[in-house]
């Protein structure tokens, strides 16, 4: 089912938008125009989710308010565009009205001495606007046509500024890391919890109280939205990046799943999508940092062969009983480099160029180069793995992880030969961290069986298999496993 | 709003403060974001109090299996989480064998509960 790939089989709409344009918002009245009003609010939706909800997070400090005025604001605009037109400036109309919502959910709890502050606050900012008249919802039409014109000089730069703010708190490292990812995605796309649960397979029970949780924990433990302090950012950017990566692994290792044998596929898949795009926003909204732009290409650049991640098994392997063909893992040295996507690997190649020209090299970088050089090989034969060994060198000052060194014993290999590769996994033979990651063992089997170590490959495969919880790369082992068994015996050698 | 950081330390029978400790407490009393901390006596003069049954029991300190113990306090003003964070990593005790915790106070302004909140970054 490759060549559904691609797109994203979700459609975020906000709540009560027809997602057609044949479904009608009110029959009977104005159809053609309720199908117009949806479409206009479909398309705010996805480009001014984020900066709405930003925008009020920001003035209340508590994300849940501003996710309920946010929801709101969205709701009115399909009842008010119906009969005033579309708005030139939706996002900032939209803003403005979600911004009215919560103060006047704050004027309702009034009562609760502490609000009034903010309440005031909010004021000051919505009588700044000029024509509203800061009696936040209280008319039936908040935000009238005059206001709409009005707000075209809201500046976008605030948007950007509020949403940058967003990002730091819902990334903030006191958060657990699960709800850091659930939270981002969250609140950059406007997926519901419902689509935030089937993507990372989980009860939407269990993810609602991750994103409660994460919620009051910003509240409760003092995090404000803002732009961390200098001396705070270089830490606070790579936790972003960080969160960033963790939500494109999530969708891009489901590329390397076979879709029609595990649940929720898709949906995995477009994680990685949505990964991209919130890349691509938040490297342009710190444009003073390479990292952003580097972890932009890397994702850019690794996406680009999602395609080419799965294939039937060769025809060697004995065909399966079941009639739909069963595809597997295909490692990188071994894909179908056509099936690439040329485009973004170009876009990748030019974000890459753009953050090393600022000179300040950094992890995401470096890997973003490592991906950079194999996505312009026409081969893995043909690729510079010395200049790869080297960039791994690099990274290893950077972040010494074991799973780095794990990847770069892999380069070692294809450049010096599987012994050198063996002698370079042995650094991490025995790092704690790599005890149940799969890919160790499995690595090893690889080289083994380069090495013309056949026995020594089969206990390490049956290793990995023992480790593995994923189904693609569980039957690409098992293949593996039973062609190393087929091969002649190696010569005894000692008492192995 | 508020929060309280405790020092968790090896336990010593003298706790003197050293002239670093003096520097980053003379710093946060002038700007204000320190609004009180002590230094604690040892383990051995700690005693827990419960009472069970209608009946108070005082017992000595459970330190015996504890390596660390908490050997000060300060309560803290900040804007933020971030601002309490940087506060509490410039106590010379966070760069030495210390550890601190840096626990955020409920509300006291009548708002705590489930509902409390704190309007960003003004102080509570």
């Amino acid at each position: 089912m490759r060549s559904a790939a691609g797109r994203s089989p979700r459609a975020v709409t906000p709540p009560g938008v027809p997602s057609g344009p044949g479904d009608k918002a009110h029959p009977g009245e104005r159809p053609t125009s309720a199908s117009d009003v949806g479409t206009a609010v479909t398309e705010a939706f996805r480009a001014e989710w984020g900066r709405v909800l930003a925008a009020v997070a920001r003035s209340t400090g508590d994300l849940d308010l501003a996710e309920e005025c946010a929801q709101e604001a969205f709701a009115t605009a399909l009842r008010t565009w119906a009969r005033d037109g579309v708005p030139q400036r939706p996002g900032a109309w939209l803003t403005t009205t979600a911004r009215n919502h919560a103060l006047d959910r704050l004027r309702r709890r009034r009562v609760e001495g502490a609000k009034v502050a903010t309440a005031a606050r909010l004021a000051e900012r919505v009588d700044g606007v000029p024509g509203t008249d800061g009696t936040g919802v209280a008319g039936p039409d908040p935000v009238g046509a005059a206001v709409a014109d009005a707000l075209d000089e809201w500046p976008d730069a605030e948007g950007d500024e509020d949403l940058l703010r967003l990002v730091f708190a819902c990334c903030h490292p006191a958060l657990p890391l699960e709800g850091r990812v659930a939270l981002t995605l969250r609140s950059l796309t406007g997926m519901t919890t419902a689509q935030v649960a089937r993507a990372f397979l989980v009860p939407e029970t269990t993810m609602a109280q991750r994103l409660t949780r994460a919620k009051r924990r910003i509240r409760s433990t003092g995090i404000t939205f803002r732009v961390p302090p200098p001396e705070l950012l270089r830490e606070r950017v790579s936790a972003v990046l960080a969160v960033l990566y963790v939500l494109f692994t999530e969708g891009y290792d489901a590329w390397a799943e076979p879709a029609q044998h595990v649940a929720g596929c898709a949906e995995r898949r477009a994680l990685a999508d949505d990964a991209v795009r919130c890349a691509r926003l938040v490297a342009r909204l710190l444009p003073d940092e390479p990292e952003a732009r580097g972890l932009l290409a890397l994702l850019l650049l690794q996406h680009a062969r999602r395609d080419a991640r799965l294939a039937a098994p060769p025809a060697a392997a004995p065909p399966a009983a079941a009639t739909v063909p069963v595809s597997e893992p295909v490692l990188l040295e071994e894909q179908d480099r056509t099936l690439w996507r040329g485009d973004e690997i170009a876009e990748g190649l030019r974000v890459l160029d753009d953050a090393l020209a600022e000179r300040r090299p950094g992890p995401y970088q470096v890997q973003a180069a490592i991906a950079a050089l194999h996505s312009s090989a026409p081969s893995a034969g043909e690729t510079d793995w010395a200049e790869i060994v080297g960039l791994y060198d690099v990274l290893v000052t950077m972040t010494p992880s074991p799973v780095v060194l794990l990847n770069r014993a892999v380069a070692v290999a294809m450049l010096r030969g599987p012994d050198a590769g063996l002698e370079a996994l042995g650094v991490v033979a025995d790092a704690p961290e790599l005890a149940a990651y799969h890919l160790l063992p499995a690595t090893r089997a690889d080289l083994l069986r380069r090495a013309g170590r056949p026995l020594e490959a089969a206990t390490e495969l049956r290793r990995a298999l023992a480790l593995v919880d994923r189904e693609g790369d569980r039957r690409l082992l098992a293949r593996r496993l039973a062609e190393v068994g087929a091969e002649p015996a190696e010569a005894p050698r000692g008492a192995s | 709003m508020r929060y309280l950081m405790l020092i968790l330390e090896a336990d010593t029978p003298v706790r003197e403060p050293t002239p670093d400790i003096a520097d980053w407490v003379a710093k946060h009393d002038a700007s204000g974001a320190r609004v009180m901390g002590e230094r604690l006596r040892p383990a051995a003069d700690v005693r827990r109090v419960q009472v069970r049954d209608g009946r108070t029991v005082v017992t000595d300190g459970p330190f015996s299996e504890t390596k660390e113990v908490f050997g000060g306090f300060d309560v803290i003003e900040a804007a933020d989480l971030d601002e309490a964070l940087a506060i509490a990593a410039e106590h010379p005790g966070a760069h030495g064998a210390s550890t601190i915790e840096v626990h955020p106070f409920w509300p006291t302004d009548g708002t705590a509960g489930a509902t409390a909140w704190t309007p960003g970054g003004s102080a509570s």
